[in-house]
């Protein structure tokens, strides 16, 4: 009867293990699926679930807070979800906070993310409603993709018509030109110096252009004198008037060369004689040839003069004196 | 003509398991009870059963483990692997194993005992001692393993996620925490309810056809071996039909 006690104590432990590993299962399950505990509900609604079913879990900033509980058509772009939460988190979910679906790692479940947003706000009641934010899914981000993709074909597509037109074109060749570096250098080194000698140049001009404004040099004068601008005028005035009178002198002269040449060819007064007369032109040079016959008659009889005792003193007393200014240098 | 006859043989074969089993419900469970006898049938159907299911349990799991990881490698979501030994042994491996070893062990020690007491006329020396022996000897041990193998599977699949938690730390590096963490974040009472009442099916059926058999054993000492050999057979065969049968109603109910 002993044994049979012991057995039983043996059969009760076992038994009791038994329950107490499904017991614990239980607990285990029910943990993640929040039936134990005190919790409260909130609501969402949203466009399209994604696949979204009940018993999903909610995340709250990344931590798990409740699950899905049930899952209501609205309309026919409506769907409402009622979220449990643990009402351990309660004091944190503010009214504000965004529920957006999403997945759990690339290809997992899909989870009800509640994201709190930094504005301020009250914190949640029981039933309360959240903003659901429109999250984009697998399905747009690979459509989008594939557009991304095709324009990516087409661009690469052109570039390479590209690369192969350069290939073949003389920028290459400059390209690959290793000389071109050093002369480039050395031409930048050139435009170096020129923009250097064309700031001096604009310095210079700039102090010139200071200098004129100041009223110093010529054309300063010439452009800030007010004074000089009216002599200036009247100088002008005058020279106009002056051409003026040479222009009067000059129509006088014209007359009277007008006149004159009319007096010349008429064959009236001297001047006519003189120039247009061939006989008067005649007789002077005969004229001109007595003269002469005249004058070197005359210097015979100079020369006889000399010869003759009542002059000779005279003319060696000349000589004299004009030896006598040769010898003596002027002082 | 054999095949009309093993036809016969079968269909009668059925229906005297059937209205075996419904003698069970109709007699069997109703009082006075034999308490103290369902109480040793327990123990030496259950706790002596214990070491077995467990050595089993934590070779499965471990075996279990071990296998699926290249595959899950293969993949790059060796990471998942506590997730999907997890489900595994509590939905499929765990109960069915479990039920296996218990109907080898159990089926064919109930066929060959009732069986070797059928032979040897005890079972109407006990009808005209005036205890009846359908409730003194099936009644208790169906019930026994009735209530004994959904036991036994529950400790059978905590051992054999022990051993898959040891599986895992083999090639990788996991905390025993985060394994169960892992294996309960997957696993929904859709799991485990229906795993926990097909047992009790299992159990019934490795219960009933022992009995049946060693009850219906002949041709003396031959056909208690027989009796005890087709014992677990046909258990076994149930178990699978069972099976099947369930998770077809748990897939209509939408447990799955």
């Amino acid at each position: 009867m002993a044994k049979q006690g012991e057995n039983n104590i043996k059969l009760g432990l076992f038994v009791l293990a038994g329950l107490l590993v499904l017991m614990v299962a239980f607990y285990m399950i029910g943990k993640n699926r929040n039936i134990f505990g005190s919790d409260f509900e909130l609501k969402a609604r949203f466009s399209s679930l994604n696949g979204l079913m009940e018993g999903n879990n909610v995340l709250f900033s990344g931590i798990q807070a409740g699950t899905v509980k049930s899952i209501e058509m609205v309309n026919d772009t409506t769907i409402e979800v009622t979220l449990q939460i643990d009402s351990k988190v309660k004091s944190f979910i503010h009214k504000n906070a965004l529920a957006a679906i999403g997945t759990e790692g690339l290809m997992g479940n899909k989870v009800v993310n509640i994201q709190p947003v930094k504005a301020a706000s009250f914190s949640v009641s029981n039933g309360d409603m959240l903003t659901a934010q429109k999250l984009i899914s697998t399905e747009e981000m690979l459509q989008t993709l594939s557009k991304t993709n095709n324009n990516i074909a087409s661009i690469s597509e052109a570039l390479k018509a590209t690369v192969l037109r350069l290939d073949s074109s003389a920028i290459f060749d400059i390209l690959n030109d290793k000389t071109i570096g050093p002369s480039l250098k050395s031409s930048l080194g050139n435009i170096n110096k020129a923009s250097k000698n064309a700031s001096d140049m604009t310095m210079g001009l700039n102090e010139l252009v200071t200098q004129i404004k100041q009223g110093k040099g010529a054309a300063g004068l010439l452009l800030t004198d007010t004074a000089f601008a009216g002599n200036l005028k009247q100088a002008i005035t005058k020279l106009k008037s002056a051409s003026d009178n040479a222009n009067k002198l000059t129509l006088q002269a014209n007359m009277i060369m007008t006149s004159v040449n009319h007096d010349m060819n008429d064959g009236h007064g001297t001047l006519h004689a003189l120039l247009k007369d061939s006989l008067i032109a005649r007789k002077i040079s005969i004229s001109l040839d007595n003269v002469m016959k005249g004058t070197d008659g005359f210097n015979q009889n100079m020369e006889a003069l000399k010869h003759n005792f009542f002059f000779k003193g005279y003319f060696k007393d000349l000589e004299k004196k004009k030896q006598a200014n040769k010898a003596l240098p002027v002082q | 003509m054999s095949l009309i006859t093993n036809t016969e043989d079968f269909l009668e074969q059925t229906g005297k398991i059937s209205r075996f089993a419904g003698h069970f419900f109709s007699h069997g469970i109703k009082p006075r009870f034999e308490i103290k006898e369902l109480l040793s049938q327990c123990y030496l159907i259950g706790y002596k059963s214990f070491p077995l299911v467990g050595l089993t349990g934590f070779i499965m799991g471990l075996v279990l483990t071990m296998q699926l990881r290249p595959s899950l490698v293969s993949y790059g979501v060796q990471s998942e692997l506590p997730v999907m030994v997890g489900i595994a042994i509590v939905r499929e491996i765990g109960p069915v194993i479990t039920a296996l070893i218990f109907a080898g062990k159990i089926g064919s020690s109930i066929g060959a005992e009732l069986g070797s007491m059928k032979v040897t006329e005890q079972i109407d020396a006990m009808e005209v001692s005036g205890t009846n022996p359908y409730k003194y000897l099936v009644a208790t041990r169906v019930v026994a393993t009735t209530l004994m193998l959904p036991i036994l599977t529950l400790l059978g699949d905590a051992i054999s996620l022990f051993g898959a938690y040891i599986g895992v730390n083999i090639s990788s590096v996991t905390s025993l925490r985060f394994f169960f963490t892992q294996v309960f974040q997957s696993l929904t009472y859709s799991d485990i309810v229906p795993a926990v009442i097909k047992t009790l099916f299992f159990g019934f059926a490795v219960g009933i056809i022992g009995c049946y058999k060693g009850f219906n054993s002949t041709k003396g000492t031959q056909g208690v071996g027989i009796s005890a050999n087709s014992a677990v057979v046909l258990s076994s065969v149930l178990i699978f039909i069972i099976d099947l049968l369930t998770v077809q109603l748990t897939n209509l109910i939408g447990l799955n």
